[in-house]
């Protein structure tokens, strides 16, 4: 009971030194006694067994005043969110290519950082908790650095070099923590290396580890959506996904497919890639359009004026007077009445993934990743979508997908790739109108061998057909050739790839949001 | 003008100082002025960004880039920074190879460390000419691959590769030795006066015209003059 | 005031507080500010009351928007309902000048005289608009003109309103009634949703209904209708007033041990809220606020017809998801109801938790956000309408940013101050807009780092 009141003292007083931060009232918890914190979606818990040990030369309130500056510090400081934690995880990895091995460097960082710019900020008894804590050689050497760096006395000898390297890094510049995360890496990976021989890789240091669960899971969803962003290839994407996938799975996240996951099934990078990367270009859900209602109607009073007509004057406002300041006229306007909902279209999106295409598993995929904005823009007004995924489809090289709204299922099938030559059924494509008259978004560079057959069957379709191909070669020129007079077709060239979700998205939106704008 | 700013006149400036702040600053400012000495030397020596290799050329920079070096305080973790800084290019905005490496070796030369560990092992890019003019008393130490012309005119220090080198390794060198673990490319030893190559891994070609010196093959020294030592590794790749 | 006076005062606010919340106004609550718990709507009409402000209310028909606005301008100002609710002005497109503000005398009209018989809206302090947004724009500009100045003209005769506080109602912004629009919205000090109190409150309120009986005073009702109707000077009418609000008060305490403030009290309150000063912390903190609601890199301050470049160095801050400017009402708003809310709570200094606290429902009826935020932010899951919400998250965004870098703008403010002063400093530079907007005060403009 003592530790809860000491805690119920102490924390108001943390929160006023760290200007308030929007944290949950923190735990006492029967945990560890080597370990001290646990951070749980950003709710802080202490251990009592650890109190208890350190209170043999500290003062409680000290203790958990340390804690508690501890784990506020990582909230407001470093890492701040999951983005920059699964960034500097990504730099350790480039040096370490140890999965363990980076994943206790980014925590030590992150510690060093966190507890850095704790106590230049702040007056904080975190020091003196360094000074008794139980060392392993990695904390020793962290604590050989913080003796350099902080000018205080943490009664720790030797690790003299690896100090002096360590103490160059800028750790408060938060531009450049990229650069130190790879230095501080690069720095400690022989005391890794021997942590990984004595098997305490995967123990968390005295302050606690940092696993995904301490984040909400909007911030997890946030941060996958800024790292898929910020990787270059899908496949650097996916490295870290995987490395961390144990611990996603653990969070339990979203079983709506937003994360790539479905209950019991792992997670698919290569989906969660794409899904958080169209995520970057949304299009706001469609609002009931207006419109004018064609009829006058009085709307408001206005003064009449000498020479103003007479016959919109209100006797009953104007107290049956005609005379300037007295009397009122009324103004007629149109009035906004609600226009006619049209009904979302439905989608089928055809996708080329021949051998000329990307592979987008390898390499980011424009051609995908637009399409993938289309199929969430017509989700998010309440459509549905169909894919129709070609290679060379009179070999079989083909993958359809009804009529769906299951986003992760229109993802996996976006995201398959043939390799393959490039024809396409158009019998197949029928078959997944349903009856309906959907959108059509065709994604392709256009060097498709059974060309004829997609121009007659064009020519035919009533629906509004949208072409986006890459590069020009003499089949565009034909294909533009035929579609010129159809008004329901419209094509267009692409010279850079990057271009295809800004050309579909804004297809998606003359469609959608025509009468609304 | 009204003071907009009046209510924080009390406020104090001088904020908390811990040793990190003076540390990083120094460090930062030995760096801008190690960086400002390299670009110093790329703006004089090269012409058109092209620096074309030959013995009156290195014999210049190497005088430049020792002027540009005079009066620095710097250590040799400075030195791998700026290897780092070199790689990165972001604060060095290119990284021309000879100049760059004669710049390091002149760094390394003048340091005041008599033990010298360089960690290249996790940059893209490979430096040449490092270990140039190395004196005696030296040693250097290069963890990763290195590019051509290492141990250059080394002049009694002791180089050792922890990887593989390319081409042209000890060219001109006088005294002094170079242990290369991995391989090394074409023209190993051309031109050596004096002292000793020893490779562990492939030598893909040695140099014809050397005037002195050893060259060894796995503890054996190769034939003198001409004489190249077949034995190959399955392993070994060919010089970059 | 002495401090008891301070205290006896803050607990007869406190007990109209306590009284709505558990007889009239059943809802939950749903803001903390430093430990307290408050139903935001709630708070912010009281806080509207005291300071002499606009509210704006939003929600679903039906949720107590415009009787929890009566019920506390009844219990601030001493005025029974019924006084109230004939005083109203109800929203709708055949609203005229003459309904709102006042009349011409018919009978000294047909004898060429121009006497205006105001409105009880005019004339009364308390001034309950309900559903604003089906007032055509002409006249919502003509309350919110009114209200802004305390000033009322007809037919060359004016009043003018010693006090006066304006709640009005709306449903929510969207097509197919008019909108607020821009210039008129900013006018208000807060907005708030008045929320669905839930299933179980709802009941209570089903079975036993909010009891504002209370708040009735037939008598009284008939005596100050017929004040109010009195062709006297306004001045003496007011007094007159002031006297039946008085026998008002004592027939509430009498009756049912409830309290109220009399006008001393209120001008009192204001005094006593001036003397509360702001600490370091909400002044860096606002500052940070306006530099990132206001700056543009590119094109010196946000305007509402400019886009914000892509790719901007400052895509990461609030400047870059938004499309206007915010105006200078807002300061003003949020100081004085920062200043109103520590006085409540018995703070010595208005701080940073008051400034968070009511930060986004003085933001949220001001901010007009980018297409692609709102596309990124509607799904999300909340508790607040969508304004609010984006406002919330918002202001927590940059207080983390004030959160990491407080010490070192204060520092900045500081040295800007000592620059201003003639010192030979040079001024600290950062990244965050509000050291831009310190170097342009200081006439450094156009520095390029």
């Amino acid at each position: 009971m003592a530790l809860d009141e000491t805690l119920r003292e102490v924390w108001p007083r943390v929160r006023k030194k760290h200007l308030f931060p929007e944290l949950p009232y923190p735990l006492c918890a029967e945990g560890e006694k080597r370990v001290g914190l646990d951070i749980k979606e950003k709710a802080i818990s202490i251990s009592r067994e650890f109190v208890e040990g350190m209170c043999q030369e500290l003062v409680e309130g000290e203790v958990v005043e340390g804690l508690l500056d501890h784990a506020v510090s990582h909230y407001l400081c470093c890492p701040w969110n999951l983005s920059t934690h699964l960034r500097l995880y990504g730099e350790a990895k480039k040096v370490l290519r140890d999965k363990e091995m980076a994943k206790k460097a980014t925590d030590y960082f992150m510690d060093v950082v966190a507890d850095t710019h704790c106590v230049s900020q702040k007056e904080t008894p975190l020091p003196r908790i360094y000074r008794h804590l139980r060392r392993g050689v990695l904390d020793e050497a962290v604590h050989a650095l913080y003796e350099r760096i902080w000018g205080v006395d943490l009664g720790v000898e030797g690790h003299e070099e690896i100090s002096r390297k360590l103490s160059r890094l800028p750790y408060l510049d938060r531009s450049r923590w990229g650069d130190s995360m790879k230095r501080f890496a690069k720095a400690i990976h022989p005391l890794l290396q021997e942590e990984r021989d004595q098997g305490g890789l995967k123990r968390p240091g005295p302050m606690g580890g940092h696993r995904m669960r301490q984040y909400s899971k909007e911030e997890i969803e946030r941060g996958f959506k800024d790292l898929a962003s910020d990787s270059a290839t899908p496949s650097e994407f996916k490295e870290i996904v995987r490395d961390f996938e144990d611990d996603i799975l653990e969070a339990n996240l979203s079983e709506d497919g937003s994360m790539g996951l479905g209950p019991g099934r792992s997670l698919d990078a290569d989906l969660l890639y794409y899904m958080k990367l169209a995520e970057n270009w949304m299009l706001p859900i469609r609002k009931m359009p207006t419109k004018k209602s064609g009829s006058l109607y009085p709307h408001h009073h206005e003064p009449w004026e000498v020479g103003k007509p007479y016959q919109d004057i209100d006797p009953w406002t104007s107290f049956g007077k005609i005379m300037p300041g007295i009397t009122q006229m009324w103004r007629r306007l149109e009035g906004d009445i609600f226009g006619q909902w049209e009904g979302i279209p439905d989608c089928v999106v055809m996708i080329d993934s021949s051998g000329s295409m990307t592979d987008p598993r390898q390499s980011l995929s424009y051609a995908v990743l637009g399409a993938a904005c289309a199929c969430d823009a017509y989700l998010r007004n309440g459509a549905q979508v169909a894919v129709y995924n070609f290679s060379d489809a009179w070999s079989g090289g083909r993958q359809m997908l009804p009529y769906s709204r299951q986003r992760r299922e229109i993802y996996r099938n976006l995201c398959h790739y043939f390799g393959g030559g490039t024809s396409l059924m158009v019998e197949e494509i029928e078959t997944l109108h349903e009856g309906k008259v959907p959108d059509l978004f065709l994604i392709t560079d256009m060097q498709i061998t059974n060309l004829e057959t997609l121009i007659q069957y064009f020519n035919q379709c009533k629906n509004r057909i949208t072409a986006v191909h890459i590069g020009d070669n003499r089949h565009v020129a034909t294909f533009r050739q035929s579609m010129a007079l159809r008004k329901n077709v419209e094509a267009y060239a692409v010279e850079k790839k990057d271009d295809i979700p800004r050309i579909v998205l804004g297809k998606v939106r003359d469609y959608l949001y025509r009468e609304t704008l | 003008m009204r003071n907009p700013f009046l209510d924080f006149r009390s406020v104090p400036i001088r904020k908390k100082e811990i040793p990190l702040d003076r540390i990083v600053r120094a460090k930062q400012a030995i760096m801008d002025r190690i960086i400002e000495g390299y670009l110093a030397l790329v703006e004089e020596e090269v012409k058109g960004l092209v620096w074309l290799v030959g013995q009156s050329h290195e014999v210049r920079t190497y005088n430049a880039a020792l002027r540009s070096i005079q009066g620095l305080q710097y250590d040799q973790d400075d030195v791998e920074e700026l290897c780092a800084e070199l790689d990165s290019a972001k604060k060095v905005p290119y990284l021309i190879s000879g100049p760059a490496g004669i710049y390091l070796s002149a760094l390394i030369n003048q340091a005041r460390e008599e033990r010298i560990l360089l960690r290249l092992q996790d940059f893209e890019r490979t430096f040449h000419f490092l270990g140039y003019r190395l004196p005696q008393g030296k040693t250097l130490i290069l963890r990763g691959n290195v590019g051509d012309f290492i141990g250059a005119s080394l002049a009694g220090g002791r180089l050792v590769v922890e990887g593989s080198a390319g081409n042209w390794c000890g060219a001109g060198m006088t005294g002094g030795e170079i242990l290369v673990t991995g391989l090394t490319g074409q023209k190993t030893g051309e031109w050596m006066r004096g002292g000793r190559i020893q490779v562990d891994g492939r030598i893909w070609g040695v140099g014809q015209n050397r005037y002195g010196g050893e060259i060894y093959h796995r503890g054996r020294p190769i034939a003198p003059l001409g004489a190249v030592d077949q034995s190959q590794s399955e392993d070994d790749d060919g010089p970059g | 005031m002495s401090p008891e006076n301070n205290g006896a005062l803050r607990e007869t606010v406190w007990e109209i507080h306590d009284y709505i919340r558990e007889n009239l106004y059943l809802n939950r609550p749903d803001i903390e500010v430093k430990g307290v718990r408050f139903n935001a709507a709630l708070l912010m009409s009281i806080l509207t009351g005291l300071c002499q402000g606009k509210e704006l209310i939003i929600g679903e028909p039906g949720l107590g928007k415009t009787t929890s606005a009566e019920y506390v301008c009844s219990l601030l100002y001493g005025f029974p309902l019924g006084t109230i609710w004939g005083s109203e002005v109800a929203g709708h497109p055949e609203q005229t000048e003459e309904k709102i503000i006042g009349r011409p005398d018919l009978g000294r009209l047909n004898q060429g005289e121009e006497v205006v018989v105001w409105s009880h809206f005019a004339l009364l302090p308390v001034k309950i608009v309900d559903e604003i947004n089906r007032l055509p724009e002409t006249k919502q500009s003509m309350i919110l003109d009114g209200v802004d100045r305390g000033n009322w003209e007809y037919l060359n005769d004016a009043i003018i309103n010693r006090e006066y506080c304006l709640f009005a109602t709306a449903n929510y912004q969207d097509r197919g009634t008019h909108t607020i629009i821009a210039p008129l919205i900013d006018r208000f000090d807060v907005m708030v949703e008045s929320k669905h109190p839930g299933a179980n409150l709802a009941y209570l309120i089903g079975s036993a209904g909010s009891d504002g009986r209370a708040l009735r005073h037939e008598e009284l009702e008939a005596a100050f209708q017929k004040v109010l109707g009195e062709r006297l000077p306004y001045q003496v009418r007011m007094e007159r007033i002031e006297e039946l609000c008085a026998e008002f008060r004592w027939a509430l305490a009498q009756d049912h041990g409830i309290r109220t403030l009399s006008r001393d009290e209120r001008k009192a309150f204001r005094v006593q809220k001036a003397q509360i000063p702001f600490d370091l912390d909400f002044n860096a903190f606002l500052r940070l606020v306006l530099s990132e609601l206001s700056f543009c890199h590119r094109f010196g301050q946000k305007r509402s017809l400019e886009r914000c470049e892509e790719g901007c160095h400052f895509t990461g801050y609030l400047c870059n998801h938004l499309q206007n400017c915010i105006s200078n009402r807002f300061p003003m708003s949020v100081r004085g109801f920062s200043q109103a809310l520590a006085w409540l709570l018995g703070d010595q200094a208005v701080g940073l938790e008051h400034l968070k606290a009511l930060l986004p429902f003085t933001l949220a009826h001001r901010l007009r956000w980018n297409e692609e935020t709102v596309a990124q932010r509607e799904r999300e899951p909340r508790q607040d309408p969508l304004e609010i919400y984006m406002a919330k998250q918002g202001v927590e965004e940059m207080h983390r940013r004030y959160m990491e870098q407080g010490p070192q703008i204060k520092e900045a403010l500081a040295v800007a101050s000592r620059i201003m002063e003639g010192e030979p400093l040079e001024p600290i530079m950062g990244d965050h807009p509000i050291y831009w907007e310190i170097q342009r005060d200081l006439g450094k403009e156009g520095l390029e780092r």
